[in-house]
Order: structure tokens, then C-alpha cells, then sequence
């Protein structure tokens, strides 16, 4: 039977930490284990174990074990509910977090292929569409900008970007 | 005299000047904008530097630094947003005093306390670096091994919230370092067979990606506010006003460079403490906190009289105080350079041009500053709905620019998230930058010490200089506990008074 003291006694005070501190946890066990053995290969012969390839990230890795039990315990016993409020904002709409993330899409998976420019003009539009800018002549800056700053990266500081789609 | 000569060489060339210019207008330009932060310009700025001279490149990043920590206080007076976290002292009394008409007296008070600040901390970095580095031609890696670990420790320790999460953060910032080609036996570390990982993960998308992208996906996560509009008002300062003020603004400017001289303490514990101060010592203390000048004063000139102090550590011994400086380190290695005792001998030359730009400044500063106050509702009125896409745009172009890859962009924008993740849960960027900075060298040194030191362990206690480190080392992780321990029982004592409540 639950006695009010063991319901207390559960009770967790920054779920966020305790999150946090078991994807760390989960991290670092398969760092430890899996990644540095698998991931990391040690030459043949050493004179001191301290200089293996693989002896700074497995301390690293136990650090992490030891630090995310840690941020688990914090978590569970201390209240940071103000930290908690600060860290707090109000959700915008699911379209503007959405049209975001395809303006992203849109600088990845089309950059090399159709340009600085076109991607730019494209993205921009995008993320002026988000917001959303009501405007209109705003939408201009969308094809100044992405032409303006390919020029300075290209013409006046010689950093080579792909200026033009493929094939032209 | 030969040296004089080359310094006078390196430095009066036309590129120089423009470079400091451009940083400057660009710092207060974007300092002045709420949302958008000095460390993102200098990290977006990083990539044009990639053509230009050394002695440019470093003052065009300064620079954006200095301009950036002055243009923060624009917006924390005009509207109570601090443009950057080291100016939220700034609007205590800043923004009572634009309520009360006073704005343009205000913002004079913090550019002139911010100019007098800049100047006393580059006095004090031209002194302290060349004696620092004298020092440090002494070092070898065991006490260069110890000096960063005092520097990871004292980050950390003094790292705003949780210490736990700022010691992860640092972690998996050294971890992250790994990555790659181990440099004395070769073996491949994490690259998961990706040739684009065989040569270490790239600073700058990461650098990108840290502190530019969070700040993109918070706006457009977040929901749309109005924008507000801001007007720098009144009269300006009176010279009897600014007199008044000289001593605060002098105490605070020392405040600064102390502190800034220490690895990962910061611009705003400098202005908090050089504020509280002022107030403690002023005869108008019943005035602060309501519209008293002398509060912006002394808020500023601490603040400012950091940016020249960072650069003490960075220059003298190669280690990075704040994220800034970090990313001017990047600078440096980008144009094979080394930041540290060696420069001083090698490159002297470069140095004092450095110094030279550094002074010169300042005096860029103050007629920026002028300007700024004059045209800031211009500035101040382009809406981030139209800033932040072209943010992205200098970000995209920025990171793939550095090995002309999409695999940098993606890069980048993963370390976007991973900021964002950082940012909601509260785990401080800045260790985990310096973490990733200092996670080579101190393998390095801790390699070279054993290669030294035949695998004897005795070596990493073989003089004074390595125990003065291993004791500071000792004393800042001290320092953590203690704070850690005096928060909770703070944390303690506030629960109870308000369940007696």
C-alpha cells in the first residue's frame, strides 16, 4: 500500500533533468561499450596504456556515466522550477515551425545542385511566408539579398559557392 | 627599431583600417538588435575572413566584439531587451532613464564609460600579454597539460547554472574533438567510415550551428510578437555629468580587465560586480535602479573593460577565456597561426600590429558610437521576420564555404539542434565549445608529457610551476562545490521561508 511519505518520495522535481540525464546515461554506456571498442583502433603494441587512441574517450565516456547519474539524482531531488519557468516560451503555430524546417530542406538538399542564389531566393520566400510578412514589397528582398550576399562571398571576399544550377 | 618598422609595415595598410571599421559598424549593428548576438556575428563573419591577411582577419573579429558589447546596451536602455546577456545590468538603469526623457544621455553615458573601458583594457592587454607570455616560454607539456586543466575547471566552475550540466557539456564538447585522425598513431576515432570525418569535425559549422541556428529555430518555434519601435530621446551627457562619473567609470574598467583576464568568467559577472560597486560606494545609492547615470556607467565600463582582457589569456598562453575569443583562436589557426609564448617570439611583428588595431579601436568605437545613437531607430526597426532569413542565408553560405561540401551544411544545421537542445535544457554552450578547443591540446600535452617524461608519471609534478596549476586546478573545483552547495542551501532556505509564508 502507498503511504502518502513513499508517494512523496517519488515525486520528480525537473523531469526535464532527468530526461536529460537517462538519454546521457544511454549515450555514454554505448560510448563505453559499443563505440570505443568497435570505432576506435588501438596499435598493436603501446608503452603506456595513457597513450592509446582509445584511453581519453573511454574517461571521457565513464565521466559522462558518472556526471548523467548525477544529473539524474539532481532531477530527482532538487526543485529548479524557476529555471524551468525562465527556460518556458509560448509555441507559435505548427505551419510556422513546419515552413522552418523546409527552408532548411530546401538550403540542404538543393544547394549544390540548383545554386546559392536560386536556393536563397527560394528559402527566403519560404521563411518570409512563415512568419508571415504581409508586406508585399518585402518580398522583393527575397531576390535582392540572396544575390547581394552570393556577390560579396563570391566577387568581393573570394569564397567560392556554386552561383548558378547545374547545367548552366 | 627594425621590428618598429615592420609593425608600422603590417599595420598602416588600407585592408586594417576598413577591417576595424566594418567589425565595429557590424558589432554595434547587430549588438544593437535584440536576438542577434555578438559571438553569432563574429561566428558568421568567420568564414570572410578565410582571404584575407592575418592582422585583417583578428581585427575585423575584434572589432565585431568590442562593437557588439557596446551596441547590447542600446536596446537594454531604449527597450529594456538587453541586446546581448552582458548588458542586462545595463537596463536597471538605463531604460528608467529613457522613461524619464533622459535616453540620449543614457547612451552617451554608455558609450563614453564603454570607450574609457575598451581603452584601459587594452592598455592592460598590451602590458599583461607580452609579461604572461615571458612567463610561459617557461612551460613545457606538463605544465601546459596542467594549465588546461585549471582552464577546463575554472570554465566550468564559473559557468552560469548547473554545474553538472556545464561539466557534460565540456565533455562532450572534448569528446566531439575526437573525431578523426588520432595524430600520433593514425587510427581512425568515430568516423564511421566517412572521409568527411577523417580530418576532424569543422569549427566553423559547428560554431554555426551552436550559436546562430538555435536562435533561428527558437524565432520561428516561438510565436510571432509585434515589433517594437524604440527613440533615443533628450539631452545628451554634460561633461560635469561624465566627471562625476570618472572614478566609477575607471573602478569598473579595472573590475573588467580582472575579470576578464580569467578564463570563462564574462562580461556580465564583470558588469554586476562592478555595478554593485558603484552603488555601494556612490552618494546617490538611493538613486540606483530608478535612473541614476552613474548605474550605466559603471554597468558599461565593466562590461567593456573585458573585451580587451580575454585576449590576455588567448594571446600569452593559446588558452580561449570565452566563446568569442575562442572563435578568434579559429581565426588564428585558419591562417596557420598559433596563439601562445612561441608567437611572441616568432611573430612579434604581428602582435604589436594587432595591438596597434586593437588601440585604434577604441577611437573607431566612439565615432561609431556617435553615429549610432543618431540613426539606431533605423537600425533598431528592421523586424527579425525579415533578419532572421537572411541570417540563415550568411549561415548556409558560411558553412559550406569551408570545404565547399553540403556535408559541412548538414553539419551545421545537426549542431543547430544540438543548441537548441542545449538552449531548452539549460546546458551552457560556451563549455562545451571550449571543451572541444581544448580536448586536442590537452591529449596533446598529456601524450608529449609521457613521451618526455619516459612514461614516468612523476613528470606532471616536476617544479613549482606544475603544482601552482594542479592547486589552482584543485582550488576552482572548490570553487564549483562550493557554489554548488551554498546554491542549494540557498535553494533550501527560500522553499522554507515560503512554506512558513
Amino acid at each position: 500500500m502507498a503511504t502518502p511519505h513513499s508517494k512523496r518520495a517519488v515525486r520528480i522535481k525537473d523531469a526535464g533533468d532527468v530526461f536529460a540525464g537517462i538519454v546521457l546515461l544511454c549515450f555514454a554506456i554505448v560510448l563505453v561499450f559499443y563505440l570505443v571498442p568497435n570505432y576506435i583502433n588501438e596499435p598493436p603494441i603501446l608503452q603506456n596504456p595513457m597513450m592509446s587512441p582509445r584511453w581519453l574517450p573511454g574517461i571521457v565516456g565513464w565521466l559522462i556515466v558518472l556526471f548523467s547519474i548525477l544529473l539524474i539524482l539532481q532531477g530527482l531531488l532538487l526543485d529548479r522550477s524557476s529555471e524551468e519557468d525562465e527556460r518556458s516560451i509560448e509555441k507559435g503555430t505548427t505551419r510556422r515551425f513546419v515552413l522552418m524546417v523546409v527552408a532548411l530542406v530546401i538550403y540542404v538538399a538543393l544547394f549544390e545542385s540548383m545554386g546559392a542564389v536560386f536556393t536563397g531566393i527560394l528559402a527566403t520566400l519560404v521563411l518570409f511566408v512563415a512568419h508571415p510578412v504581409r508586406t508585399w514589397w518585402v518580398y522583393s528582398l527575397a531576390f535582392v539579398f540572396p544575390i547581394a550576399v552570393t556577390f560579396i562571398f563570391v566577387k568581393v571576399m573570394n569564397v567560392p559557392l556554386p552561383i548558378a544550377p547545374i547545367g548552366f | 627599431m627594425e621590428n618598429f618598422s615592420e609593425v608600422i609595415a603590417i599595420f598602416f595598410s588600407l585592408d586594417n583600417f576598413i577591417a576595424i571599421a566594418m567589425g565595429v559598424v557590424i558589432g554595434v549593428v547587430v549588438g544593437s538588435i535584440p536576438g542577434l548576438t555578438a559571438t553569432m556575428a563574429v561566428a558568421l563573419a568567420l568564414p570572410f575572413t578565410f582571404s584575407m591577411q592575418p592582422v585583417a582577419a583578428i581585427l575585423l573579429l575584434v572589432g565585431i566584439y568590442k562593437g557588439g558589447m557596446y551596441g547590447g546596451s542600446i536596446t537594454a536602455i531604449l527597450i529594456r531587451t538587453p541586446g546581448s546577456p552582458a548588458s542586462a545590468c545595463t537596463l536597471l538603469d538605463g531604460y528608467p532613464m529613457a522613461q524619464q526623457g533622459h535616453a540620449k544621455k543614457a547612451l552617451k553615458a554608455a558609450l563614453y564609460s564603454s570607450v574609457i573601458a575598451d581603452f584601459i583594457s587594452n592598455i592592460a592587454l598590451i602590458f599583461f600579454a607580452a609579461y604572461l607570455a615571458k612567463i610561459a616560454l617557461n612551460f613545457g607539456a606538463p605544465e601546459f597539460f596542467w594549465l588546461i586543466c585549471f582552464s577546463l575547471t575554472i570554465i566550468i566552475s564559473l559557468a552560469s547554472g548547473s554545474m553538472i550540466k556545464g561539466l557534460m557539456a565540456a565533455l562532450l564538447g572534448i569528446l566531439l574533438s575526437l573525431v578523426g585522425l588520432d595524430e600520433v598513431y593514425g587510427s581512425q576515432r568515430f568516423t564511421f567510415g566517412n572521409y568527411n570525418l577523417m580530418d576532424s569535425i569543422s569549427f566553423i559549422p559547428l560554431l554555426i550551428g551552436l550559436f546562430a541556428i538555435p536562435e533561428i529555430i527558437e524565432f520561428y518555434r516561438k510565436k510571432a510578437l509585434p515589433h517594437i519601435k524604440a527613440k533615443a530621446s533628450g539631452a545628451g551627457l554634460a561633461f560635469s555629468e561624465l566627471k562625476r562619473c570618472l572614478t566609477t567609470i575607471v573602478r569598473g574598467s579595472l573590475i573588467g580587465v580582472i575579470i576578464g583576464a580569467i578564463p570563462g568568467t564574462g562580461a556580465t559577472a564583470a558588469a554586476f560586480i562592478s555595478y554593485s560597486d558603484a552603488r555601494r560606494r556612490s552618494p546617490n545609492k538611493a538613486n540606483f535602479g530608478k535612473g541614476e547615470v552613474e548605474g550605466v556607467a559603471a554597468a558599461e565600463a565593466g562590461n567593456n573593460g573585458v573585451a580587451g582582457a580575454t585576449m590576455i589569456p588567448l594571446l600569452s598562453l593559446g588558452i580561449p577565456g570565452d566563446v568569442i575569443t575562442a572563435i578568434i583562436l579559429g581565426a588564428f589557426m585558419v591562417h596557420g597561426l598559433t596563439p601562445g609564448p612561441i608567437m611572441f617570439q616568432e611573430n612579434l611583428s604581428l602582435i604589436y600590429a594587432l595591438f596597434m588595431g586593437i588601440m585604434f579601436s577604441s577611437i573607431v568605437l566612439l565615432l561609431v558610437g556617435n553615429v549610432a545613437i543618431k540613426y539606431f531607430s533605423l537600425i533598431a526597426d528592421i523586424p527579425k521576420s525579415i533578419l532572421f532569413p537572411i541570417v540563415l542565408m550568411f549561415c548556409v553560405y558560411g558553412a559550406y564555404a569551408v570545404n565547399n561540401d553540403t556535408f559541412d551544411v548538414w553539419l551545421m544545421l545537426a549542431f543547430g539542434v544540438v543548441g537548441y537542445i542545449f538552449n531548452r535544457a539549460a546546458i551552457p554552450a560556451a563549455p562545451f565549445l571550449i571543451g572541444f578547443i581544448l580536448g586536442p591540446m590537452f591529449e596533446d600535452n598529456l601524450r608529449r608529457s609521457l613521451l618526455i617524461g619516459h612514461n614516468d608519471l612523476s613528470i606532471f609534478v616536476r617544479g613549482p610551476i606544475t603544482w601552482t596549476f594542479i592547486a589552482l586546478t584543485v582550488g576552482s573545483i572548490a570553487l564549483a562545490l562550493y557554489r554548488f552547495i551554498s546554491a542549494r542551501r540557498d535553494a533550501r532556505n527560500a522553499a522554507g521561508k515560503s512554506q512558513q509564508e
